[in-house]
C-alpha cells in the first residue's frame, strides 16, 4: 500500500501543479474582469454565477467520479435531459412532484445500471458503451417517449418548478443548494465511503484493483448510478430555471465538452485515479469566469468557444513545460 | 339530297349542343383537375419533431393526398452533417420538387445549384439561401425585424423615460433569419441614438443558454427596456429569466415564430409580451399551393424566384390579446 502511494505521488503533484496553474489564471481573469468589465464585481453578478453554474458543477461531480475510476460517461447529458424529460412528462400528466422525481430516481438508476452492466459485465470499454447508450437513451426518449418532439415545456406555476428555481434562503436558490448537495455527496462517496478507496484504486491499476479482490464489479455500479443521479439532478435545475426539457443540448454536444474540460483542467487526469472535488471547483472556476465575463463583454457563443478551446491548449502546453514528462510519469491517456 | 343536308345539318347542330353541353357541365371541372399522379416530392427539414416543420408537412402532405402525388420526409435531426447528405441522397434521386429548409444561409447552396442544373426544381421554405432556386415561401425577415425594431424604438427609445438598452439573441449569427433581421433592426436602431444595443449574443438556438445570457445581462443591466429573441422558442429561456429576477414588468421581451398554441401559452404565462408571428399554419398550406403549382410547370418568366411571402400576426399581451390567434396541431 505504502508503495502504491509512493507511485502515486508525481502524478499528484503533476495534477495539483495543473489544478494551481488553471487557479492562478482563474485569479489574473477575476482581477482583469473586475478592472475591466462593467458590472463584473458585484454581489450580484456572483450570484448569476453561482446560478448559472449549478448544472455544471453537478454534472461534472459525476463526470469526475466516473473518471477517476478510470471510465468515462458520454451518455451523462442524454440522461441529464431524460431524467428531466420523465418528471416533465410526469407533472405535465399532473403528477405531484414527489411522485415525479420518484419515477425519475428509479428511471436514472435503471439507466446507470444499464451502462454499468455494460462496462463490468459485458466488459465494453467505458467509451464506447457510453456512446452507445447515448445514442439509445436520445432515440428512445426522443421517438418513443416524445413521439418525435425535441422540446417540452415545463409549466412554472407548478409547485414543484416553483421550488426548484426558487430561493431556499436568502441568497441561496434551490439549484445553488442543489449544487452544494453534489458536491457533498461526491465528497461524500470518495473520502468517506469504502466504494471510494476501491474507485481510486481502480482509477490507479484496475487489474491490480480486480486481482487484489476489490468489489470492482460492485463499485462500477454505484459509479455509474451517482452519475445518472448527478445527471437527474443537472437536468431538473436546468429545465426548471429555463422552463424546458431540451434534447439539441444533446445533439449540439457543447455541455459534454464544457464538462469534460472542467474535469481535466482542474487536474483530475484521464486515465483516473487521481482527484477530488478541489480539482472539481477549480476548473468549473475557470470556465464559468471565462463564460460570465465574456458574456458581459458581448462575446459571441462561438468566440467563447474558441477561447475554451485556447485555454484548454495553453494549460496543457504550460503545465508540460513546468512539469515535462519523463519515462517514469508519462502515463497513456494522461495529460 | 337537301333532306341529306338538312340531316347533317342538324346532327351537326345536335352535336354542337350536346358537345357545348359536355363542355359546360364536364369541361370547366377537366380543367380544374390537373393530373401530378406519380410526381415526387422530397422535403428536407433541419428537424422535425418542432411544430414548425410538422405543422408545414401536415399541410404539404394534405396536398399531396389530394392530389395524387408523393411526399417524403428527410429529417436531419438538427445534425448539419446529415442534413447535407440527406440532400445529396434525395437529388440523385430526382425527384420533382425538392423542400429545403435552410438551417444558415451558405450551407446548402451548392446543393441547391446542383439540384436546380439537374432539373429538380427547388422550393425553399422560410429560410432563404444565398442560393437563388424556383421558388420560395416563408417570412420576410426584413419586415419582421423592421417592425420589431420600429416597435422597441416606440417603446424604449426617446420620450418613453426608459434606458433604450436592447438585448438581442439570435439563433445563429449565420442563420438566414437571423442574418436580415439583425440587418433590419439595426438599420432603425441607427436612426435612434437613443437606442444601445447592449448585447447581441447567439444562443444556438437553446432555451438554457438564452436564459444565462439573460440573467447574465440583467445583472449588467438592470434597467434593460427590451429583448429581442430571434425565435419564440429560445426566447422562452430569456423571457423565464426576466420572470425569475422579477422584472417581467420592466422589460418588454419580443420574439417572433410560428404562432402555434406554445406562443399563446408564453404570452399568457407573462414569459413574452410581443410575437411577430409568420403562421407556420398557413406557411404550409401556402407551400402546398406553391408545390401544386411548381409540379404543374410554374416558374418566374424572367427565371426569377417565384415567392409568397407569409402575412404576419402579432400576437401581444394586452386588451386585445386573442388566443385565436394561434393554430394547433
Amino acid at each position: 500500500m505504502a508503495e502504491g502511494l509512493l507511485s502515486l505521488a508525481p502524478g499528484r503533484r503533476k495534477s495539483n501543479l495543473l489544478a494551481m496553474i488553471v487557479l492562478a489564471v482563474t485569479v489574473a481573469l477575476i482581477i482583469v474582469f473586475s478592472i475591466a468589465v462593467d458590472g463584473f464585481a458585484t454581489v450580484g453578478n456572483l450570484r448569476v454565477i453561482l446560478s448559472n453554474s449549478a448544472s455544471l458543477v453537478i454534472l461534472s461531480c459525476g463526470m469526475g467520479v466516473v473518471i477517476i475510476s478510470r471510465g468515462l460517461d458520454l451518455s451523462l447529458i442524454a440522461q441529464m435531459v431524460a431524467g428531466a424529460t420523465v418528471f416533465s412528462i410526469m407533472i405535465n400528466a399532473g403528477a405531484p412532484g414527489s411522485l415525479a422525481l420518484l419515477v425519475a430516481v428509479a428511471t436514472m438508476v435503471l439507466v446507470g445500471m444499464m451502462n454499468a452492466w455494460l462496462i463490468a459485465y459485458v466488459e465494453i470499454p467505458a467509451l464506447l458503451a457510453t456512446l452507445a447508450s447515448a445514442m439509445f437513451i436520445t432515440g428512445l426518449f426522443r421517438f418513443f417517449i416524445l413521439r418525435g418532439e425535441y422540446l417540452l415545456l415545463l409549466p412554472k406555476t407548478n409547485p414543484a418548478v416553483i421550488f426548484l428555481s426558487s430561493e431556499l434562503l436568502p441568497g441561496v436558490s434551490a439549484p445553488v443548494a442543489l449544487m452544494f448537495v453534489a458536491l457533498a455527496s461526491a465528497w461524500f462517496l470518495l473520502r468517506r465511503m469504502s466504494a471510494g478507496r476501491t474507485i481510486y484504486a481502480m482509477g490507479d491499476n484496475f487489474q491490480a484493483a480486480r486481482l487484489s479482490g476489490l468489489p470492482v464489479r460492485t463499485t462500477t455500479i454505484i459509479v455509474y448510478v451517482y452519475a445518472a443521479l448527478a445527471a437527474l439532478m443537472a437536468g431538473l435545475v436546468m429545465s426548471s430555471a429555463s422552463g424546458t426539457v431540451d434534447f439539441r443540448t444533446v445533439t449540439n454536444g457543447t455541455l459534454l465538452f464544457e464538462v469534460i474540460l472542467v474535469v481535466v483542467l482542474g487536474g483530475i487526469p484521464l486515465r483516473g485515479g487521481r482527484g477530488g472535488i478541489w480539482n472539481i471547483l477549480v476548473g468549473v472556476a475557470l470556465i464559468v469566469v471565462l463564460r460570465n465575463g465574456m458574456t458581459l463583454l458581448n462575446v459571441t457563443a462561438q468566440t467563447q468557444d474558441v477561447v475554451k478551446g485556447v485555454v484548454l491548449i495553453v494549460a496543457i502546453v504550460t503545465d508540460n513545460y513546468l512539469n515535462p514528462r519523463d519515462t517514469e510519469t508519462d502515463t497513456v491517456g494522461d495529460l | 339530297m337537301m333532306y341529306k343536308m338538312g340531316r347533317k345539318l342538324h346532327r351537326a347542330a345536335l352535336g354542337a349542343v350536346v358537345g357545348a353541353f359536355a363542355a359546360l357541365t364536364m369541361g370547366s371541372p377537366a380543367n380544374a383537375e390537373f393530373d401530378l399522379a406519380g410526381k415526387r416530392v422530397i422535403f428536407v427539414p433541419i428537424s422535425m419533431g418542432i411544430s414548425l416543420t410538422e405543422g408545414w408537412a401536415r399541410r404539404m402532405g394534405e396536398h399531396a393526398d389530394i392530389h395524387g402525388y408523393s411526399f417524403e420526409i428527410r429529417d436531419a435531426a438538427f445534425n448539419m452533417a446529415a442534413m447535407t447528405e440527406l440532400l445529396a441522397k434525395a437529388i440523385t434521386e430526382k425527384p420533382d420538387v425538392l423542400v429545403v429548409h435552410n438551417p444558415t444561409v451558405q450551407l446548402l447552396a451548392r446543393q441547391i445549384r446542383q439540384a436546380e442544373a439537374d432539373g429538380i426544381k427547388v422550393l425553399q421554405i422560410n429560410l432563404q439561401s444565398n442560393q437563388p432556386s424556383t421558388a420560395f415561401v416563408g417570412a420576410n425577415w426584413e419586415r419582421i425585424g423592421t417592425g420589431i425594431a420600429e416597435d422597441i424604438v416606440k417603446e424604449c427609445g426617446a420620450g418613453s423615460g426608459k434606458s433604450g438598452k436592447v438585448s438581442i439573441i439570435p439563433g445563429q449569427l449565420t442563420a438566414a433569419d437571423s442574418v436580415i433581421m439583425n440587418e433590419a433592426a439595426f438599420k432603425v436602431f441607427e436612426q435612434h441614438p437613443e437606442i444601445e444595443v447592449v448585447s447581441n449574443q447567439a444562443s444556438d438556438w437553446e432555451p438554457e443558454k438564452a436564459r444565462q445570457i439573460t440573467a447574465t445581462v440583467l445583472q449588467q443591466h438592470p434597467d434593460l427596456c427590451a429583448i429581442f429573441g430571434h425565435w419564440d422558442v429560445h426566447t422562452m429561456g430569456a423571457g423565464n429569466a426576466v420572470k425569475d429576477a422579477g422584472k417581467a414588468d420592466d422589460v418588454l421581451v419580443y420574439s417572433t415564430g410560428g404562432g402555434d398554441d406554445v406562443a399563446c401559452k408564453a404570452i399568457e404565462d407573462g414569459i413574452q409580451d410581443r410575437i411577430w408571428s409568420y403562421d407556420a399554419d398557413g406557411q404550409g398550406r401556402d407551400a402546398g399551393t406553391m408545390i401544386d403549382l411548381m409540379l404543374q410547370g410554374a416558374a418566374a418568366a424572367d427565371g426569377s424566384m417565384l415567392i409568397a411571402e407569409s402575412p404576419l400576426k402579432i400576437i401581444k399581451a394586452g386588451p386585445d390579446y386573442d388566443a385565436g390567434m394561434c393554430w394547433s396541431m
